[in-house]
């Protein structure tokens, strides 16, 4: 009797032990899935850049200051990699894009070419997956940040070699929001 | 709901008050047995219960599997691919980053009435289809709100709640239509213990015949449950309580219902189809829309929730 009443207990202390062990890992999975998203739709954003300043420039052929400081912008976003430097260097490019977008406000044969409002929609719908991709990875290193900082999951954190992770913020708080821009 | 609940608040109380109605659709059937147990005594009962729950499960259980498939033909949506409507795809996409679930199929309804659906017995054979007319009313900001509700229906496996929902309001159904008619013919009843108490046999008679309203009532209660946590769920994805909102304003300013070929599919549109006809509130398969609308309009004036 005591043998199986023993048996029993170390029976559960397992099973408790490998579910705490199974949900860090799985936390940590999903953030890194998260995170794959919001650099796919930023190189997404990348790619977009070269053909939208391309359109810009056949007919705003003087605002050259604008251009350089997009494909600056752009340049930087690239070469990030930390999820700091990738939060800030997205939140330039939002900025410098912003202003190219403003510049072509002023060019009603641009803002009223096809091509352009194809770009302009792909690029609209790609700003919304970034900032939701940033959102829901937020949310995910919130839950694994109060995981890895709680009892009893915190315990188990160094086991499963899970740790808190980096939020992804922007800089200037009203860069969360995405820009309506209305052509 | 508590004034100025926000998305979070209104989410778990929604789920509770789920829970609670299934526990009482399940404490109902349990009823429902037992006055057939004291009225017909053991041998009918024995036979005609597990009877009647297996036909509600073929019955049910057979359209919720191929939901997705069963809803194309009884509402008529076509699926459309990428190359159809790009920019409805791109704010799909979008929702769809933002809840973290697979992309679902997508459809078209052709009607004059703007309403859109969700269907599918789990994520990954999700559909989600919407009228012709709602995408032409409906700007960015509003089919945003439209799409996240319906992603909420297959990130809270309302197909599932509602078929649950469905086979116990029909086992009951069918029993109590069963065990009346026996009743009217006079026979099955088990005299051998015919000595039970005569009030007893009075109260079973009256579950009996009281339970298919009583049941009907608890599935339109569970599916208001599951539109008001939708909406809540869609502001969890989008953090946008105003564009739902616009959406059902819109929604509500129009008079115009689908057409639909079968009344048996109204609980899965956004707005009720049966809202032109006078149905009762307490048989109705969605809250009423101004009290969406006045839900939507209270987390707004919250703030931002990050």
């Amino acid at each position: 009797m005591e043998l199986f009443i023993a048996l029993g207990a170390i029976a559960l202390i397992a099973l408790f032990v490998v579910a705490q062990y199974n949900r860090l890992v799985r936390l940590n999975i999903t953030v890194d899935e998260a995170w794959a998203q919001i650099e796919v739709q930023l190189k997404r954003r990348a790619d977009l850049i070269p053909n939208l300043v391309e359109t810009v420039k056949g007919y705003a052929k003087h605002e050259q200051s604008t251009f350089d400081a997009v494909v600056a912008a752009r340049a930087k976003s690239t070469s990030a990699s930390t999820v700091g430097e990738v939060a800030a260097a997205d939140g330039a490019l939002t900025n410098a894009l912003r202003g190219l977008l403003a510049v072509a406000e002023a060019y009603p044969d641009l803002k009223a070419s096809t091509n352009f409002l194809s770009l302009q929609e792909e690029l609209s719908t790609t700003e919304n997956k970034v900032s939701f991709a940033r959102q829901f990875y937020n949310d995910n290193v919130r839950q694994l940040n109060q995981a890895v900082a709680t009892v009893p999951s915190k315990f188990f954190a160094g086991f499963a070699k899970v740790g808190a992770r980096d939020f992804y913020e922007v800089e200037n708080p009203t860069d969360r929001n995405v820009p309506n821009v209305k052509f | 709901m508590a004034n100025g609940a926000n998305f979070r608040q209104m989410q778990s109380a929604n789920k509770g008050k789920t829970y609670f109605l299934l526990a009482s659709m399940g404490a109902l059937t349990w009823l429902v047995a037992y006055s057939a147990l004291t009225y017909f005594g053991v041998g009918t009962a024995s036979t005609m219960v597990p009877i009647a729950i297996g036909f509600a499960l073929i019955g049910v259980w057979g359209s919720y599997y191929g939901s997705d498939k069963l809803v194309l033909t009884m509402t008529g949506a076509k699926l459309i691919t990428r190359e159809d409507a790009p920019e409805l795809f791109n704010v799909i996409e979008e929702v769809v980053i933002a809840s973290g679930l697979p992309m679902p199929k997508v459809a078209i309804v052709e009607d004059s009435a703007p309403n859109a659906f969700a269907t599918g017995r789990n994520p990954e054979h999700a559909l989600i289809a919407f009228t012709t007319r709602i995408l032409e009313v409906m700007d960015r900001d509003e089919l945003q709100g439209v799409i996240a509700h319906e992603m909420s229906h297959v990130a809270n496996r309302d197909t599932l709640v509602s078929a649950v929902a469905a086979t116990t309001a029909g086992a009951i159904a069918i029993l109590s239509d069963f065990l009346t008619r026996m009743m009217w013919f006079g026979g099955g009843r088990d005299r051998r213990d015919g000595n039970s108490n005569p009030i007893a046999l009075v109260l079973s008679l009256a579950i009996l015949i009281m339970a298919p309203i009583a049941a009907m009532l608890l599935k339109s209660a569970i599916s208001r449950k599951r539109e008001s946590l939708a909406d809540a769920t869609a502001v969890s994805f989008t953090r946008n309580p105003a564009g739902l909102r616009k959406a059902l304003e819109v929604l509500a300013a129009d008079s115009t219902v689908v057409r639909q070929k079968s009344n048996a599919v109204a609980h899965i549109w956004i707005e009720s189809p049966l809202d032109g006809r006078s149905v009762s509130k307490m048989f109705s398969t969605h809250p009423p829309i101004e009290e969406r609308i006045a839900a939507l309009r209270a987390m707004e004036s919250l703030g931002p929730t990050v």
